[in-house]
């Protein structure tokens, strides 16, 4: 990403915020600000929504005047991190049907080569070690009641 | 005395001996890996202690928050990698004894020194924190109100490099902590007709997403460079008799600066090492020679940032304020388990309070056993690879955060906060202002509304209560001295070069 590819991404992060703070102005007024006297349900976060409104548009105003930004994502970064998202709520998607011993076992196989684990017997010994763990920790030791899919 | 003594008799069986030792192991763990700080530790040993008495679960709590402290000196010490930011200042000169072969005699004293510094710290929350507890008892809204708006700008002007950036992510905490249901008047809010919604944002997901998750994907995209390791042998770890001499005074220096330091909201722990850092250097006869290997640059912030820890506890228990994302992971853990901290802890909760006290006494001992023998085993969990290790973590946050409520819609907000944090870890916007507006958002909006009924809108009543007025009079009088600094101090050398954005 260049330097206005970067600089762009930063102002739209912050114009995301000026945005969300006059939302939420606007849906606490109409929640109602009352009087000083009988404060109303929409006061603070009114007062909330002023503060992300006010400081967005400060640090956008800043970053305007700065026309440079330190900060970036390289198209490697958004890879991992979209990949890795991806598992993550793959784990949710199949979690039902699988069951937490299995899903453990894939999401952990997955995580492990999304972060560059090398070769098949590594990943396969880290996520076998990772179920056996989480088994002995959420069932034997805290009885904690996971869905256990297709395992019964 | 007497309730101490209980205390011992308590913390002395098998569960909350079991409870602290784990604690301080995970903790000591946690705070020799780089990358893994506390504050994410303690977010995904929550659920786990939900299965334990409060005692129980605050114990290996603050176990694990003091094995944390205490951890991160080890790496900062052998591999020049500090485990957790407050441990940054130690790599300066105690890398460069470990280079000079001085590793273990540092690794000594710095264990030496943050035993000091913990029991020091004990004593004071065991001293100060009743007291305070009582003195808050005559706390009305107001004055509460005028408490949390000084924390809040504190906070703000310490955390991060931008005091605007503080701003939004307070505001951003406060705002999410409304969602939901109003406490008031029951009035919903913010929930876009979402069932899930109508309950709020739950801090465990939130917090395990922004530090946890978060951490996993930067890590995850991040290259990985290998430490490289001192090596250290058992006969090492003996300081000689002028390293010896040359540590007490800082160890108790450090020890009372770090305990103060963290009174203060923001990140007290990390503050205390610097202070105390630059303390040392400016007492110093010889302040050339600090960077080359000096035991007092080592000893004395090792010894502030853990008496620092006990400081944080004070506002937490007395006022039931939090003033780090660490001590608001506390917080929620107590209200989890139906615990109100604040001024009635010390009536209702006593037989806690002093458990944990007795706890905290037997937990600093034992990572003084624990640390010195280990210290090489705890030195190679330091060079574990990144792609072992997150993997690992991410199951954790999964099914810890699923666990609790069996939600998977926790998940999603997990996850998206995890999203959400490495856009804020990017732009530099630190988290820490968001969590603890999050956690401290129902005691605002309660005494925001309670202060403005009491008052009548008239405000001129403030003058009728002196201890609100002090408090909004040093909120005030920060704020001046924030928005008026550039102008007293802008002349030629008095202020650091910068690219402006400490201006922001």
């Amino acid at each position: 990403m260049n330097r206005e590819g970067r600089n762009s991404a930063e102002l739209i992060f912050n114009i995301a915020w000026i945005i969300f703070g006059g939302m939420i102005i606007g849906m606490s007024l109409e929640l109602g600000f009352g009087t000083l006297k009988n404060p109303g349900t929409g006061l603070v976060p009114m007062t909330a929504g002023f503060v992300i409104f006010v400081s967005a548009a400060l640090l956008l105003f800043f970053r305007v005047k700065k026309k440079a930004s330190r900060m970036f994502f390289t198209r490697h970064e958004i890879t991992i991190y979209f990949l890795m998202l991806l598992v993550f709520s793959g784990w949710i998607a199949t979690m039902p049907v699988l069951g937490y011993i299995l899903g453990t076992f894939f999401s952990t196989y997955c995580f492990s080569k999304v972060m560059r684990l090398s070769g098949w017997l590594k990943p396969f010994l880290l996520s076998l070690g990772t179920t056996l763990f989480c088994y002995l920790l959420f069932d034997v030791w805290l009885y904690m009641d996971l869905p256990r899919g297709i395992l019964g | 005395m007497e309730q101490l003594y209980n205390g011992f008799v308590a913390s002395l069986s098998f569960t909350n001996f079991f409870a602290c030792f784990i604690g301080v192991l995970i903790g000591t763990i946690i705070g020799v890996l780089p990358g893994l700080g506390p504050t994410a530790t303690l977010t995904l040993m929550l659920p786990f202690t939900l299965k334990y008495a409060p005692e129980t679960g605050l114990i290996m709590m603050a176990g694990c928050w003091f094995g944390a402290q205490y951890g991160g000196s080890t790496t900062s010490i052998l591999v020049n990698i500090p485990g957790e930011s407050a441990s940054v200042v130690t790599c300066i000169d105690g890398y460069q004894m470990a280079k000079k072969g001085r590793a273990g005699a540092a690794l000594a004293v710095v264990a030496a020194g943050s035993f000091i510094a913990g029991t020091m710290g004990i004593v004071g929350l065991q001293f100060f924190a009743p007291l305070l507890g009582n003195w808050a008892l005559s706390m009305g809204p107001p004055e509460y109100l005028g408490f949390l708006v000084l924390a809040f700008l504190i906070l703000t002007a310490l955390s991060g490099d931008s005091p605007v950036k503080g701003f939004l992510m307070l505001g951003i905490g406060l705002w999410m902590s409304m969602v939901g249901l109003s406490a008031m008047d029951s009035v919903p809010r913010f929930t876009f007709g979402s069932r899930n919604l109508m309950m709020g944002i739950d801090f465990l997901p939130l917090a395990v997403g922004l530090f946890g998750v978060t951490e996993v994907l930067v890590t995850a995209a991040e290259k990985y460079v290998p430490p490289v390791l001192e090596k250290i042998r058992f006969r090492d770890l003996y300081p000689n008799r002028e390293e010896i001499r040359r540590s007490v005074a800082p160890a108790l220096r450090g020890s009372v600066l770090g305990f103060f330091v963290g009174l203060l909201p923001g990140p007290c722990a990390v503050i205390s090492t610097f202070l105390s850092y630059a303390v040392e250097k400016k007492i110093s006869k010889t302040p050339e020679k600090f960077g080359t290997g000096m035991i007092e640059g080592v000893v004395a912030p090792e010894s502030a940032n853990n008496s620092a820890v006990m400081g944080a506890m004070i506002p937490l228990l007395t006022l039931g304020i939090p003033f780090s994302p660490s001590a608001a992971v506390m917080m929620a853990a107590l209200e989890m388990h139906n615990v109100d901290v604040g001024p009635l802890l010390f009536q209702n909760y006593s037989q806690i309070f002093w458990t944990f006290i007795a706890a905290m006494y037997i937990g600093n001992f034992m990572l003084l056993v624990l640390n010195l023998p280990l210290v090489g085993f705890f030195a190679r969990i330091a060079t574990i690879r990144p792609f072992l290790l997150m993997p690992f973590i991410s199951i954790i946050c999964l099914l810890g955060v699923y666990s609790v409520r069996n939600s998977f819609f926790d998940v999603w907000v997990m996850i998206a906060a995890g999203a959400v944090g490495v856009f804020f870890r990017k732009y530099g916007h630190p988290v820490a202002p968001l969590i603890i507006g999050l956690v401290l958002g129902p005691m605002v909006e309660n005494n925001i509304r309670k202060t403005l009924m009491m008052f009548r809108g008239d405000f001129l009543l403030i003058f009728d209560r002196p201890l609100a007025l002090v408090f909004f009079g040093l909120a005030l009088v920060l704020v001046l001295f924030k928005l008026g600094y550039p102008y007293v101090f802008r002349s030629p050398g008095m202020l650091p070069k910068g690219d402006g954005d400490s201006m922001e």
